[in-house]
C-alpha cells in the first residue's frame, strides 16, 4: 500500500515538474538565469567603473568649475569694490580740486582788485600830478600872458599919452598903472 | 496566421539562442548579454572620451557627459535625496546609463532588441535596487528600519492594523516587482509594436489594392520608432527617481 502511495507520489512529482519545467521553458516573459547572471556581472562592473573611475573626474570638474566660477565672482566683487572705491577717492579728489580752484579763484580775484585798486591810485596819483603840472603851466602862461599883455599895453598907452600930450611920459611911472588895470580886468 | 499576416510567434521575438555556452548553463552568452556589455563599453568610451580633454567650458563628448550627469544629480539625486543623497550618484548614474542603452537597442539596426524587453535585465536592476535601499536603511536607521519602513512614526495606533500590511507589501514586495514589471513591459509592448508595424510593411509590399495602406504602415512604424527613443529614455529616468526615491525613503524615517 505505501508502496503504491509512493508510486503515485512520485508520479505526481515527476508531472509537476515537469508541467513547471514546461512551463517556465515556454513562458518568454520569466527571467532566465544566464541573462540574470550577465545583467549582474556587466552591471557590477558598471557600477564599480562609475564609483572609482568614470565619474570622478567629471565630479572633480564640477567642483573646478564651481571653485572657479566662485573665485572669479569674488575676483569681480573685489574688482567692484574697487572700482567704487576708486570712484569715490576721484569724487573726493575732484571735490578738492573744485574747492582748490574756487579758493585760487577767490584769491586772484582779491588780488586782481588789490592790483587794480593799486593802478587806480598811481593812475590818479599821475592824473593828479599831470594835472597839478598842467595848471602851472597854465598859470605860468597865464602870468607871462599877463606881463606880454600889460608891456604891450603900457607900450600902446604910453604911446598914445605921449602922442595926445605931445610929450615923453615917464614909462615906468605908468606900468604899475597898467599892472593894476590889467589885474583888474583879469578878475572881471 | 492574423488576417492573413504571419505573425511570428511571440518567443522567436524576444528569446534569443547562446552565443556560447552550454543551452541552459548559467553563463550562455546570447544577444541579451551581449547588449548589456555594449552598455557598459559604450558608457566607459563616453565617459572616457568626455573625460580626455577636460576643460571649463565643456563640449562635445564632454558635454554630453557632464549634461546627462548634471541632468542626474539635479534633476534626481539632488530634487528626491538632497545633497546627502550625493553619495549615491554612482549608482544611480549606472543605473540610468545601463538602462537607457539597453532601451535604445529597441531602434538600432541590426539590434532591434531592446535588453529590458527580457524579464532577466529589470528583474535584476529591481532586485538591486532593492537590496540597495533596505541596506541603505539599515545604515542610516540600524534595525529599527524595518519597524519604521513598516509602521510610519505618526500615524495613530489604531490605523497600524491597516499600515502595516499595506506598508510592508509596498515597501518590501511591491516596489522592486514594480520596478521590473514597468520597465519590462514598456520596453516588450514597444518592441512588439515595432515588429507589428514592420511585418504589416512587409505583407503590405505586395502588388495588389493592399499597397494603398502600406503609407500609413510605414509612416506608423517611423513614428513608433521615433516614440520608442522617448519611451527608451523615460523608462531609464523613471527606473532611476524611483530607485532615488526608495533610496531616499530608506534614509530617514519620517519619509
Amino acid at each position: 500500500m505505501l508502496a503504491l502511495v509512493n508510486v503515485f507520489a512520485e508520479a505526481a512529482t515527476t508531472d509537476l515538474n515537469q508541467a513547471v519545467a514546461e512551463a517556465t521553458a515556454k513562458n518568454p516573459i520569466l527571467p532566465v538565469v544566464n541573462e540574470m547572471f550577465w545583467t549582474l556581472v556587466f552591471f557590477a562592473i558598471l557600477w564599480a567603473l562609475m564609483k572609482f573611475v568614470l565619474l570622478p573626474p567629471v565630479m572633480r570638474t564640477f567642483k573646478e568649475r564651481a571653485d572657479k566660477v566662485r573665485d572669479d565672482q569674488q575676483a569681480a566683487e573685489a574688482a567692484d569694490t574697487a572700482r567704487v572705491d576708486r570712484l569715490e577717492q576721484y569724487e573726493a579728489g575732484l571735490a578738492g580740486a573744485r574747492s582748490e580752484a574756487v579758493k585760487l579763484i577767490e584769491q586772484a580775484r582779491a588780488e586782481g582788485d588789490a592790483e587794480r585798486r593799486v593802478q587806480v591810485g598811481a593812475a590818479e596819483a599821475d592824473v593828479a600830478s599831470l594835472r597839478t603840472e598842467a595848471a602851472a603851466e597854465i598859470a605860468g602862461a597865464k602870468e607871462r600872458a599877463r606881463g606880454e599883455l600889460t608891456s604891450s599895453i603900457t607900450d600902446i598907452a604910453v604911446g598914445a599919452a605921449e602922442a595926445v600930450v605931445q610929450k615923453s611920459i615917464d614909462r615906468s611911472a605908468q606900468v604899475s598903472v597898467v599892472e593894476d588895470y590889467v589885474a583888474q580886468a583879469g578878475k572881471n | 496566421m492574423i488576417f492573413g499576416l504571419e505573425f511570428p510567434p511571440i518567443e522567436n521575438l524576444v528569446e534569443w539562442p547562446n552565443w556560447f555556452g552550454p543551452k541552459d548553463s548559467f553563463y550562455g552568452f546570447n544577444k541579451i548579454a551581449f547588449i548589456s556589455l555594449v552598455a557598459i563599453v559604450a558608457t566607459s568610451v563616453l565617459f572616457i572620451l568626455g573625460n580626455r580633454k577636460r576643460s571649463m567650458v565643456p563640449k562635445g563628448a564632454q558635454n554630453l557627459v557632464e549634461s546627462s550627469v548634471a541632468f542626474i544629480r539635479d534633476g534626481i539625486v539632488l530634487e528626491t535625496m538632497g545633497p546627502d543623497g550625493m553619495r549615491y550618484l554612482p549608482y544611480l548614474v549606472s543605473l540610468f546609463f545601463f538602462i537607457l542603452i539597453g532601451n535604445i537597442f529597441e531602434v538600432i539596426p541590426f539590434f532591434h532588441m531592446p535588453a529590458n524587453a527580457r524579464m532577466a535585465g529589470p528583474a535584476v536592476l529591481a532586485l538591486i535596487t532593492w537590496a540597495y535601499y533596505i541596506a541603505v536603511g539599515l545604515k542610516h536607521q540600524g534595525p529599527k528600519y524595518f519597524i519604521n519602513a513598516i509602521a510610519p512614526p505618526g500615524v495613530p495606533k489604531a490605523l497600524y492594523i491597516l499600515v502595516v500590511p499595506i506598508e510592508f507589501l509596498s515597501t518590501f514586495i511591491v516596489r522592486p516587482f514594480s520596478l521590473a514589471v514597468r520597465l519590462f513591459a514598456n520596453m516588450l509592448a514597444g518592441h512588439i509594436l515595432l515588429v507589428t508595424f514592420s511585418v504589416l510593411c512587409i505583407t503590405l509590399f505586395t502588388a495588389s489594392l493592399l499597397a494603398l495602406v502600406l503609407p500609413l504602415s510605414f509612416f506608423m512604424l517611423v513614428a513608433l520608432t521615433g516614440f520608442e527613443v522617448m519611451v527608451a529614455f523615460l523608462q531609464a529616468y523613471i527606473f532611476t527617481i524611483l530607485a532615488a526615491v526608495y533610496i531616499g525613503s530608506s534614509m530617514h524615517a519620517e519619509h
